[in-house]
């Protein structure tokens, strides 16, 4: 076993798990006499500092890549999923940093230590191949989730909406458990490679093998709130503290997806006709159309900022899943594509919410955003890109990744004279719940940028935080503008 | 180069005002003008340089094609020809009228010609891109700055009209891109060069999408049954918006269909032709007659906008060279007339009497002569008086309806008659309303006793706006080979292929 490599490909969470005992000692020890907000912003900035020296370590990592398959799966590294796993790095910080400014908690390092374990438990969930490393990285991620939504000590319901979200998320996490163990006790591996290779020695296809695979869509289903799978959704985005419901929408929906991806592989890589591509791309088909359809139209009724943004998630899974019904590489470079840019435009409009709402000393609704462009032009500003984005509006990256993600459905049957083959009615389908959710879409725009009301008070916008938030949107801008090199990265993977 | 400066000045021009602060607003609209004008010479450029050419290879001029998305197959790829042209012309010179007549506004300066020259520089692309997810692109990106033009500097129900317009839009673009989608997976290109230049799909294919991209295109253009987002979209708009929703933008979804789906489908074209003549009547003659129901003056203008735009899409459907050629100088007619008249009613008339009801005018005629005549005669203009470029477009397009083997020379004869009834009902309202606005005092004026006062006369930037759209329409009307030999000339290229 070679222990140098083995640590050099761990060294970013090295730093971190260190970072986080750090911050654990810390808190209880120095500073344990100081007051909350004191104490709040040096744990931050600690925490902040150790994600980005594992930051820095990455892209090492990355420049010296090398692809890099270690215990059967457990550890994958290709280009793609080192990406991945900075993006997700990178997009700590920020979190990090938006909590920094306003303790949600007494519990000050338990929060941090919290957020980093997601965040380490979402970087293994991206770099594993192997179910059953997979599944523990994502238990650590959702466990770690439940415990951050539960911690808004001010917020009644936060308490409840982590009850209901650990339940649910306790279900399917059962539902995917015994899915693996159908496909292990079929394909005799753990392994994805070994899988793959199993089920292409498999003359037929075993209806337990099939199952397994529906039982697996089950439980990612609820890990990015694809509809019938997502009533936990609003509760959670609107009552978690509103960093934790961010990353939560973000972070984990990027591993969510990278790990559905990597399951599916097995289908991606199968020949044409093969039944379980056939299957697993009608039971897609079907959790894209309930997503699409009841996600947008629920949005549309919305008065709760963030409670859209959960409707909105909904919605886009379902999108995300049309992307997918054709199996195919294309499919897997407009799903990572656009999970990535949706990412960054949620996490902007949350993070917009966050520093603007956080100060009504309630939720925030979306009228109380009225008249934000004469107070805080720059931040009404932002959330003009990040919110069109959202709606897919050329020339943001929300476009060009629901535009993959369409012609990655019907590549597979480019043929329009036959609807009943090939995905047309499908993207047919998700092109009128795009109108649709234009409508709400607007409505947040409507309230930031054109009534004209004043009263509202001038919030103070850290500069780190802001220097992030335009990034963010710069993001946005530069990917829908010249996507090629990111597409690129996703593409290559092959 | 010069052709993509106007996109190019346009964004820079939304960046410019968008960044200037709003106190400022004195400044702003010269840069404003500045930008606008600097578009409207690039055009002017555009249009001296281009030489029609009988070789459909150099039928584009000023070409550029650089790589853009590999991976989608899409690349950046401009140039213009004599179809364009027109169009590029017309929304130069609406950019610049739309300045001078929001003259005075203050509020929120900055942001008003940000999302104004957004709009703007997305038309360009549109009319100049020719790719077709290029295209597409730009179509886009001039649907959302109406929404914020609308609902924040609008009138009439302006939120509700905002948001059915850019809803409207959006269905509209989402049957485009299925439409695109389609073509590209057919033919594996989205080089509008090389489609427009080989016959690349089967006719069952060609009838199955040319509604899909029509239709999807003629939403934006006013076609009945869709037409309704343009009234209400019209009328709740600031004067500058409504010029460029009347003048131009409607025409995006013209050139769509004339371009791309009668372009890129032509035995497609030739089997829907007939209904969507159907359509086009259906939409002189209901546009008119609504007009002629309007107690809101900028409603009339609104529906009247509906009504020319049919003869638009009934010159498209002859799909012959005098018809589609109509085609194109009627959008151009329609832009720069029907920009005016927005200007006049919403912007000139209003400021003045604060009021936009018939019913509240109370003898215009002697209180604003020159403004009353100008409007008078810019009416004329539009219904196809002689000397103006109504009249030569519309002639063009009742000559190639009468013209046309599938209309007037099959069955569906009564379609070219029933457009014969439109002009008359065009007649009627622009007489009645004229009479109502203008001719008529009101018996019980609230000033009751005292002397009419005279309006203010019309300031210069208002006088160089209506002079430079006055005059267009009147130059085109007397000289109209300026525009018909470039249109005719590309347009020939389209008839070979519906010939064939």
């Amino acid at each position: 076993m070679d222990y140098e490599l083995l640590i050099w490909a761990l060294l970013p969470d090295l730093v971190v798990v260190i970072g986080i005992f750090a911050a654990l000692g810390i808190d209880y020890g120095w500073l344990r006499n100081r007051d909350l907000p004191d104490r709040n912003s040096k744990i931050a900035n600690l925490v902040s500092w150790s994600l980005f020296l594992g930051l820095v370590g990455m892209v090492f990592q990355g420049m010296s890549a090398s692809e890099f398959n270690y215990a059967a799966g457990q550890l994958v590294f290709s280009s793609t999923r080192y990406a991945l796993k900075a993006v997700i790095f990178a997009m700590a910080i920020f979190v990090v940093q938006l909590s920094a400014r306003e303790p949600v908690t007494g519990q000050v390092s338990e929060y941090y230590a919290l957020l980093l374990l997601a965040t380490l438990g979402m970087g293994f969930v991206i770099t594993s191949e192997n179910l059953l490393g997979a599944f523990v990285a994502l238990e650590l991620v959702s466990l770690s989730l439940y415990a951050l939504t539960a911690l808004w000590r001010r917020n009644r319901p936060s308490a409840e909406a982590a009850l209901k979200y650990f339940t649910f998320g306790g279900v399917s996490s059962a539902f995917m458990l015994f899915g693996f163990s159908y496909i292990y006790g079929m394909t005799g591996s753990l392994d994805l490679r070994g899988i793959t290779g199993a089920f292409a020695a498999m003359p037929v296809l075993p209806p337990v093998l099939l199952t397994g695979w529906l039982l697996v869509l089950v439980g990612l289903g609820f890990k990015i709130a694809a509809a019938p799978f997502h009533a936990w959704a609003p509760d959670v985005y609107q009552n978690a503290p509103t960093p934790a419901a961010a990353w939560i929408a973000t972070g984990s929906k990027i591993a969510a997806i990278m790990l559905l991806v990597t399951l599916l592989e097995p289908a991606i890589s199968a020949p044409e006709e093969s039944p379980l591509r056939i299957a697993l791309g009608v039971a897609l088909a079907g959790l894209a159309v309930v997503s699409m359809i009841g996600g947008n139209l629920a949005a549309l009724r919305q008065t709760n900022l963030k409670r859209l943004l959960a409707y909105s998630a909904i919605a886009n899974a379902g999108y995300l899943l049309v992307g997918l019904v054709a199996l195919s590489n294309d499919g897997r470079a407009a799903v990572l594509f656009y999970a990535l840019v949706y990412s960054m435009a949620t996490l902007g409009a949350f993070a917009v919410v966050s520093l603007i709402g956080g100060r009504l000393g309630r939720d925030a609704e979306i009228n109380d955003f009225r008249g934000c462009w004469k107070t805080m032009p720059g931040m009404a500003g932002l959330m003009f890109f990040f919110i069109l984005s959202l709606a897919g509006i050329p020339p943001l990256a929300g476009f060009v990744g629901k535009y993959y993600l369409f012609l990655a459905a019907i590549q597979s049957y480019g043929d329009i004279s036959s609807w009943s083959e090939g995905w047309y009615w499908l993207v047919a389908l998700a092109l009128v719940m795009s109108v649709v959710s234009l409508y709400y879409y607007l409505k947040v725009l409507k309230a930031f940028l054109v009534f004209d009301e004043d009263g509202r008070p001038e919030v103070e916008i850290d500069p780190v935080v802001r220097m992030a938030l335009i990034i963010l949107a710069m993001g946005v801008i530069a990917m829908g503008l010249f996507p090629q090199p990111v597409l690129d990265i996703f593409i290559a993977a092959g | 180069m010069i052709a993509i400066s106007t996109i190019i000045l346009s964004f820079v021009g939304a960046l410019v005002c968008g960044l200037m602060p709003a106190r400022q607003h004195r400044s702003i609209r010269w840069v404003a003008l500045g930008f606008a004008v600097a578009g409207l010479a690039a055009a002017i450029c555009c249009w001296q340089r281009y030489l029609p050419s009988t070789e459909f290879s150099e039928n584009f001029a000023d070409v550029i094609n650089a790589d853009w998305i590999p991976s989608l197959g899409a690349r950046f790829h401009t140039g213009y020809d004599g179809i364009s042209l027109p169009l590029l012309l017309l929304t130069g010179l609406v950019a610049v009228c739309g300045v001078l007549f929001t003259w005075t506004l203050d509020k929120r300066a900055n942001e008003f010609y940000a999302y104004y020259f957004a709009l703007i520089g997305g038309v360009y692309g549109v009319f100049l891109s020719l790719d077709l997810f290029l295209l597409f692109v730009f179509y886009e990106i001039a649907v959302v700055p109406k929404y914020f033009l609308i609902a924040t500097w609008g009138s009439t129900r302006r939120h509700f009209a905002a948001m059915k317009l850019v809803i409207y839009s959006f269905a509209g673009s989402g049957l485009v891109l299925l439409g695109v989608l389609a073509i590209y997976f057919s033919a594996g290109t989205f080089n509008l060069h090389l489609l427009l230049s080989r016959e690349h799909f089967t006719p069952g294919f060609q009838a199955i999408v040319f509604p899909i991209l029509f239709v999807g295109f003629a939403i934006l253009a006013g076609m009945w049954p869709f037409h309704t987002w343009a009234p209400t979209g019209h009328v709740a708009a600031p004067t500058a918006a409504s010029m460029l929703l009347a003048g131009v933008v409607m025409k995006l979804g013209a050139y769509g269909c004339l371009r791309v789906a009668i372009g890129l489908l032509p035995s497609g074209a030739k089997v829907w032709a007939p209904l969507v003549a159907g359509v086009a009547v259906v939409n002189i003659v209901y546009g008119a007659l609504v007009a002629l129901r309007q107690k809101d003056f900028k409603y009339v203008i609104g529906y009247s906008s509906v009504s020319h735009m049919g003869f638009v899409l009934l010159g498209l459907a002859t799909l012959n060279a005098t018809g589609m050629t109509g085609a194109v100088m009627q959008m151009f007619s329609h832009g720069v007339i029907g920009a005016l008249l927005f200007a006049l009613v919403g912007g000139v008339i209003y400021t003045r009497t604060k009021t936009r009801m018939l019913d509240e005018y109370d003898g215009l005629i002697d209180r604003m002569p020159a403004i009353a005549w100008l409007f008078i005669v810019a009416a004329l203009a539009s219904m196809g008086l002689p000397g103006f470029s109504g009249f030569v477009s519309e002639l063009y397009v009742l000559l190639g309806a009468w013209g046309s083997k599938n209309l007037w020379g099959s069955q569906y004869g009564w379609i070219v008659v029933g457009a014969g009834v439109g002009i008359l009902a065009t007649f009627g309202y622009t007489l009645v309303k004229i009479h109502e606005a203008f001719f008529r005092t009101r018996d019980t004026a609230p000033g009751n006793g005292e002397p009419t006062a005279s309006y203010e006369p019309l300031t210069i930037p208002e006088m160089v706006g209506c002079g430079l759209l006055l005059g267009s329409a009147l130059l085109i009307g007397l000289c109209p080979w300026l525009l018909t030999n470039t249109i005719s000339a590309s347009l020939n290229f389209f008839v070979e292929r519906l010939a064939n």
